[in-house]
Formats: C-alpha cells, structure tokens, sequence
C-alpha cells in the first residue's frame, strides 16, 4: 500500500481500531524498513499510543478496586497485542528458517536477526509513551516478566525461535569451526554475529537494563567447548600415532597459537579461559607422559630449542615440569661424573683439567636453563643440585671428599702465579669468576681455604703473585661468598707484606745512619718480611740451621733494628722460605761471573767452599747443622746442576762421601736458578694441610657449640646438634658423631653438662 | 550538519509551520528519536496533538533550557522531590490554568522531562497548604463524592493528619 498524506488517526478510545493502526505501521517497520517509513506515519503511529493510553475510557474497566491506588494507567492491552504480534511474526520466521541449514541457516538467522532489532529499535521509540508509563509502574511495582518494548523483543526472539533453532544454529558454527581448522577459509564474521546476537539474549531477570552472559555460555560456550576437546582429543591421538614427538609439540603449539588468536577474531573474550583450560587439557595434559619420556632423549641430543619448547608447553599445565626436573637434575649430575672420570683416566692430570671439566658441564647446562628453560629458578635449583653432587662426590673424590676444593685452589694458584698463561687482566679476572662459579658448589670451603693460605703465603713470600690486584680481587670474591671471617687471616697476610714494604725502607735509612766504612764493605744487599705468627700458615724450620756468617751479622744488624722500634717482640728467622744470589767469581770461563739463585740451605753449603775446594759429608754437616733429609736433597741438586762433583762417582749422598767445586760448570744463562722445591716436600705438605683441617675442624665445632650453649644456656642435644650443623655448613658439612664427640670433649673440659631428660646446659 | 544553526519546520495542529533550531527541537525525545530513526527529510513534522500557541510557548521554554544538561533518567529523583522552581521558569509559568495544563500535556507528549517536572512542580504549589475545599475552587472542581465516600477516605487518611 502506498504510504497516505495523512494516515487516518484511530479513535483514542477504540482498542480494535487504535491497535489495527499500530499494526499496519509495525508491519511495515518490521518488514518493509527498507522501504522507508515517512514521517507523517511515524508521528501518527506515536501519537496514537500517546493518545490510546492518555483516553479515560479504561477507567471504568477497574472500578473501586483500583480507585485508590492513584492514577490508572492504560497499556496492557497494546502491551500484550504487541507481544503476540511478535510470537506470530517470529513463528513464521520458524517456519522458513526451516528450509535452511549450515551456512544458509546462519546466513538467515543473521539476516532476521538483523532486521528484528532493528525493528525493535524503531518500535521502541514509537512506544516509548508506554514504556514511560504504564510498563515502567509495572516494573516499578515489582511485576516480573513485563519489560520495556526493546527487551520484549529480545525475549520474545529467545522465546519463540532462538530456543527451537539454537542446536542448529551451533551445528552450522561448529561445522564452520571445524572447516577452518582443518585449513580450509571460512565467513569468520558470520560466527561473530551470532556470538552478539547470543550474548545479547542474556537478561538479567531481575534487571532487563542489564545483560548476563548466560545464555551465551549456556547455548554458545559450552557447545564450542565440547565441539572443541571432541576434535583435538582426535586429531592429537592421530597425530601423536603417525608423527614423531618433536613433531607433535610443534603442532600443539601452533594449535594453541590458533584457539588463542581465534578469540580475538571473532569469539567472545569470555571463552577466552576456559578454551585454553580445554586446549592444554587435551593437547597437553593428556600426552604428558609421552612427552616426559622424549625429554631424556632431547636432552641426550641436545635439542635445545625442542627442549624450550617441550618447557613452554609443560610449564602450563599444573606440575607439568615437576618430572622434568627430577630427569634433568639426575642427567647432569651424569654429565658431571662422566667429565670427571674421562678427567681421572690419566693419572698426572693438571687441576686445570680437572676444573676445566667441572666449568664445562656447569657451563653446557646452565645456558641450557637460561635459552631453553627460561632461566627458571626451580631449574636453576636443579642444576645448583646437580652441580653440587658431582662438584664434591665424584671418581677423582671418591678418596677423599676434601680433593675437589684441594684442586680448585691448585688451579687458583697456577693462574695467580707469576708465569701463567693467562696473561690478559681480563681474561685472568674471567677465569676467577669461573673459579668461584665451582667454590659455591664446594661443600669442605675451610680446605679450599687452607690450601689457599698455603699458596697465597708462598706467592707472597717468594714475590711471585702475577699481580697486587688480581690477588686483590680474588680475596674480594672470596670475601663476598664467605664473609669477612674467612678472608680475615688472607687479607692481614695482604697487609704484612706492604708493611714490609715500608720497613725495609726505614731499615735503609737507619743503615745510613749507623754503619761505618767496614761495615758498608761486608754489606748484604738484604729484604725482609715480618709475617705475624697468627695470620700465617707457617712453620719454623724443621731442621736445624747454622746461617753461614757472611749473613749472620746481617741478621742480626736487622734484628736490632726491628728490636729497637718494637720492644718484646719474638722474631723466628724462616730459613727455610729465605734465598739469595751468589756470585761464582771461582768460575774464569766467563767475562760476567755466573749468579746462582739458591735457598739459604744452599747457600750455607756452597760457601763453604770459599774456603776449600773439596769439603767431606760429615764436614758439610756439621757446619751447617743441617738435618740430612734437607741436607742430602739439596746436595742432590748442587750435584745434578754441576756446580759441585762428587767425589765418588755413581754414589748418592750422603756419609762417606765428598764433594769438589766444579771450575769447569758451564751454562747457557748467566743466572741459574738452583731453588727448586724438593718433590718430597711438596708431598708432606699437602698431608699436612689435610691433617691442620680435621684440627681445625674440630676447634670450629668445638667454637660453635661453645658459642650457641653460651647464647642459649639450656638445650636438647638433638637441637644443638642442628643449630651446629647450620652454623659451620657454609665451611664444610659436619658429621654428626664428629658433633656429638665434640660436645662430650667440652663436657670433660667442664665448659657444658649433661642434665636430665637429654638436655645439655651451659656452664658459666 | 552543513549549517552552525540547522533549523526544522514543525507544524501545529492547527496547522502553523514554526521554525526552530534543531538543538532547541531535540529537548524533546519524541523528536530526537524521530530524527535518529528516520533521519532529517526536510518535510515539515507534524506535532498532531499541540496548537500553535502551546508550540510556541514550549520552543521557549526549550529555547532558553537548550544549554542544560541531558536528562540522565531516575537518578535525580533528589532534584524532582522539591518543590524549588528556578526564577526564570516561575516567570514563565505564571500563564493562566488552561495554558498551564496545555503545556504540562504538551511537555509529556513530546517527551521534555525538564518542563513535564516544572509543570507539574507548578501545579503542586498552587496544592500546597490548601483545604479541599480551596482546591476544588482553586481548579473548578465539581465534588462527585457522596457524604459516606467522602467520610471513608477521610478515616482511611487519618494517619496523614496532625
């Protein structure tokens, strides 16, 4: 019908004509939008709810029942024609979605749905007069299932076709779904309608102006949700069946990458969650343990990016990597033994190995953490494990676990010595990182430290550190991992020697002073160091010892010196660590004489021979008064250098035999060095430095138990035992009978009883 | 929109084309539902139910609110319990009864909350402190009430009485 000048206005009064009126104009809102509505109508169709519902006619339909309850407000009659307009409308929209399936279904659906709300939107204003009365007393005097025309609308779709089509509607988006993920393009902006229009239908009952997602969740998420796990418990059992492993992780991952971004094109994000739950559920959590036996083989081959990708994908599911790290701390703590032992097959190996060894495994799988595991701490803690394990319990331990930090600090030494050849600051400042990189997995840290004292005092006596600041740096580093306690005897070692330092040079100055043209003549070019007794792992001489007189007087020139600035102070002269040059005038063969570089020891017997050219054992001995375990070594040396011939040839030394000056020595540089250190002592000093640990040991338990008894006063033993364990673990782990040993010690020395009930006290 | 100013055209009842400017014209919801529906087509729109007079008189009142703040709904029931009218609006309503009640009509035809409020605000103080006699008098009020009618709702508002 073409639209009139001026639609006939129906009598306010008449329901049947007001409504036929309405009706005419809705249908073509509702049908023929596209057509246009002109304005003329629109004011009418307006008015004539307006003026329906203003008429007094209905008044008299109540009577006295409502007389007092105020205004009567008419509408419920359009109210309710409205709503079985809609059911009639949406009842034919039924029967033709019927002729529809998959795409054409939501193709239609959308088309209607289209049109239906936009209908709704227009109808809404045009009976807005009603929603503004009579449906708003409605609502405000509680009335359930009365709703302005907008809702009404959306209920009614609900009602009368979305809940006898919702099934296959979903069966077309899944179809749809499971055409896309089998790679094939889809309309993605037809599911994303439907997803509105299905998150639209969500009333909250008790509030129509607010929207639930219930029906959305209900009729679209957990279809989608079910359609979901249905195709990946499938398509995963294939793939895992016919596909390698490293193969099928790839596909999860992708296929994770996909359902995440599939939200963001066209699901609501609500699903979001439960999706992924699903996803790794089914592509994760199920195949698990398959993926937890290909682990030890990826690790075996070092497949590091498959590695790092097995990590992403068990790291989110709950303890999915709990097994894993059992698996890696085992495989490296294998590695470890396995270095150690190829290490151990040869018997003279250098400590450079064997720390080389440890550092390279350390090294392997700690990047293996950061790259493949992210850094994570828990596998940190794993490979900290690990380490620890085999660092401290391995072939070349297996004798004694105090080997490890022994060889550790050999190595510290070879790279801290004069000679080495890392000969770049930074290089060597690298390798003493590295270095620590073991020490914090060392457990026996008091015999990293006596090992290192040892060393440390012999580079310093014998000037032979390669440089103040690397051995700076290294205490430093020490320091920072143990504290100040365990550096504190290294660093006053540091001290003494630049004290020493000054006092030489205020003992020239004196000289200046106090000697007269004599003694100048028989002047000693001389250094000394005064090490404190405390602070240095050091021994008087084992043996006795006559200094030759040509330094004697020296000595004693500096003794007196010494004794004048420090009054009541004990010097003990270290012969034993003391050396000096001679020169070898004796020898005409060259222009510049020879220089020898000797121990002390051995210059008391060479010059000897200033006076004599061939001397007898007995003689040598009884001037020197050298014990004959020094005595004989170093004759050794004299003699396997040349300077001295013995003169019964093929013999050892020893009693019975003599010696000759040898005016005939020849060799290729002016200075000899004949201070070599004597194999035989090197060996006794690594027993011994093991011997002063057990010693230590025990004052350091014996200290700790002191020092908690003495803060706790009453104790059970058990506890004790504990706290002692806590407190010396940072230096060594304690066993607990050496404990328990300890504490009946300080009972007999009356420092702690025993009372009833296995408690100790401390006595004051 | 091309122009600073656009204007439409309405068309009383007694068929009288007004000019008003747009934003004046969207104080009413009726009018401002219409326009988003349908769009502007230049045609005059008709306003069935208002003569010229009540146009006019409700283009003023919207001409001089167009500044105000959009109505936002139930929220400022604390604003429309008093009884308080601004000066301007008193002035404005100061029009004889039957103008009074053209206009309140008008306001709830078109859908203007502002003046529907004022309107009635109006009509409540012209109640206020007044017997029912003085109302019945005040607005021409033919008593319908039987004697008994009148005693039962008198007992029934006993409570409201001191």
């Amino acid at each position: 019908m073409a639209p009139s000048l001026m639609p006939q206005a129906p009598h306010k009064d008449d329901l049947e004509q007001t409504w036929a009126f309405l009706e005419k104009g809705i249908d073509s809102v509702m049908l023929k939008l596209e057509e246009g509505v002109d304005m003329k109508t629109y004011m009418a169709l307006y008015t004539a709810v307006h003026n329906f519902c203003t008429s007094q006619k209905a008044v008299s339909n109540g009577q006295g029942l409502q007389a007092h309850r105020g205004a009567h407000l008419l509408g419920e009659e359009l109210y309710k024609l409205l709503g079985h307009y809609l059911s009639s409308h949406l009842g034919n929209v039924f029967k033709e979605s019927q002729s529809h399936t998959d795409e054409a279904l939501l193709a239609f659906y959308i088309r209607e749905w289209v049109r239906y709300t936009t209908a709704a939107k227009y109808i809404n204003h045009l009976f807005r007069y009603l929603n503004r009365h009579w449906v708003k007393r409605e609502i405000d005097e509680g009335k359930k299932n009365v709703f302005d025309v907008y809702t009404l609308h959306l209920v009614k779709w609900k009602d009368d076709f979305f809940l006898q089509v919702h099934k296959k509607v979903m069966d077309a988006v899944l179809n749809l779904v499971e055409k896309q993920r089998n790679g094939e393009t889809i309309e993605q902006s037809q599911i994303k309608s439907i997803v509105d229009s299905f998150v639209s239908l969500g009333l909250d009952e008790s509030d129509s102006t607010k929207s639930t997602l219930e029906v959305y969740r209900y009729y679209f998420e957990k279809p989608f949700i079910a359609a979901t796990r249905a195709y990946y418990e499938n398509e995963s059992r294939r793939f895992v069946s016919e596909n390698s492993v490293v193969e099928y992780m790839k596909k999860a991952e992708a296929r994770l990458g996909e359902e995440k971004a599939r939200v963001g094109l066209y699901l609501h994000p609500d699903i979001s969650k439960h999706l992924t739950d699903t996803c790794l559920d089914v592509l994760v959590t199920n195949h698990s343990e398959v993926l937890r036996e290909e682990f030890q083989v990826l690790l075996d081959n070092e497949r590091q990016e498959d590695l790092a990708r097995m990590y992403r994908l068990l790291s989110r599911i709950k303890e999915g990597l709990d097994p894993l790290r059992i698996k890696f701390e085992t495989h490296v703590r294998k590695a470890g033994l396995v270095a150690v032992e190829k290490v151990a097959t040869d018997d003279s190996f250098e400590p450079k190995m064997y720390v080389d060894a440890l550092l390279q495994v350390h090294t392997r799988y700690q990047s293996l953490v950061n790259e493949a595991f992210n850094g994570e701490s828990e596998f940190v803690r794993s490979l900290d494990n690990a380490c620890r394990e085999f660092v401290n319990r391995n072939k070349i331990c297996a004798a004694s676990s105090t080997k490890s930090p022994e060889l550790l600090a050999k190595y510290t030494d070879s790279l801290l010595k004069k000679g080495s050849k890392a000969a770049e600051e930074t290089e060597l400042e690298e390798m003493l990182v590295q270095i620590m990189t073991v020490f914090k997995y060392i457990e026996d840290k008091d015999v990293f430290q006596k090992f290192y004292s040892k060393m440390l005092a012999k580079r310093l006596v014998h000037v032979s550190s390669v440089s103040d600041d690397a051995e700076t740096s290294m205490i430093s580093k020490l320091k920072e991992a143990c504290g100040f306690e365990y550096t504190n005897k290294l660093q006053r070692m540091f001290q003494d020697i630049q004290i020493s330092k000054d006092l030489n040079a205020s003992y020239k100055d004196w000289q200046v002073k106090v000697l007269d043209d004599d003694d100048r003549k028989k002047l000693v070019d001389s250094h000394f160091q005064i090490l404190g007794t405390g602070f240095w792992p050091l021994q008087a001489p084992s043996t006795d010892f006559l200094a030759p007189p040509e330094i004697v007087k020296t000595a004693e020139r500096f003794q007196s010196f010494y004794f004048d600035k420090h009054n009541g102070r004990k010097l003990t002269w270290l012969w034993q660590l003391c050396k000096g040059e001679i020169k070898a005038n004796y020898i005409k063969t060259t222009k510049v004489p020879y220089t020898f570089q000797v121990s002390t020891f051995q210059m008391a017997i060479l010059l000897l021979f200033n006076e004599t050219d061939t001397l007898n054992y007995e003689d040598i001995q009884k001037s020197t008064s050298l014990a004959p375990e020094i005595l004989e070594p170093n004759l050794g040396i004299l003699l396997k250098a040349k300077v001295l011939t013995i003169n019964q040839e093929g013999s050892k030394p020893g009693p019975g035999t003599s010696y000759s000056l040898n005016y005939n020595f020849k060799n290729k540089k002016i200075k000899v060095n004949l201070n070599i250190q004597i194999k035989s002592e090197q060996k006794v000093e690594s027993d011994d430095t093991h011997k002063t640990v057990e010693e230590d040991r025990k004052l350091l338990l014996q200290s700790a138990i002191v020092r908690i008894m003495k803060s706790r006063k009453k104790m059970k033993h058990v506890q004790l035992v504990q706290e002692v364990i806590q407190q010396v673990k940072s230096r060594f782990p304690p066993k607990i009978p050496d404990i328990k040993k300890n504490i009946e010690a300080l009972m007999e020395k009356d420092y702690i009883e025993r009372l009833d009930g296995d408690e100790i006290a401390y006595i004051a | 929109m091309s122009s600073s100013n656009p204007t439409l055209v309405f068309m009383s009842s007694d068929g009288v084309e007004i000019t008003v400017d747009r934003d004046v014209a969207e104080r009413s919801l009726l009018i401002k539902n219409m326009l988003e529906d349908l769009g502007e087509t230049g045609e005059a729109i008709p306003i069935p139910n208002v003569n010229e007079a009540v146009l006019k008189k409700v283009i003023e009142w919207c001409a001089h609110h167009k500044n105000d703040p959009a109505s936002t709904g139930d929220d400022d029931d604390s604003r429309r319990k008093t009884t308080d009218i601004d000066e301007w609006d008193q002035k404005f309503m100061q029009v004889d009864q039957e103008m009074l009640f053209e206009i309140i009509l008008a306001a709830n035809y078109l859908d203007i909350k502002g003046l529907l409020d004022v309107g009635c605000k109006t009509v409540a103080n012209m109640i206020k402190g007044k017997s029912p006699e003085e109302i019945r008098k005040t607005f021409n009020i033919q008593n319908d009430f039987t004697p008994e009618e009148e005693d039962q709702i008198r007992r029934e508002n006993e409570w409201a009485e001191e």
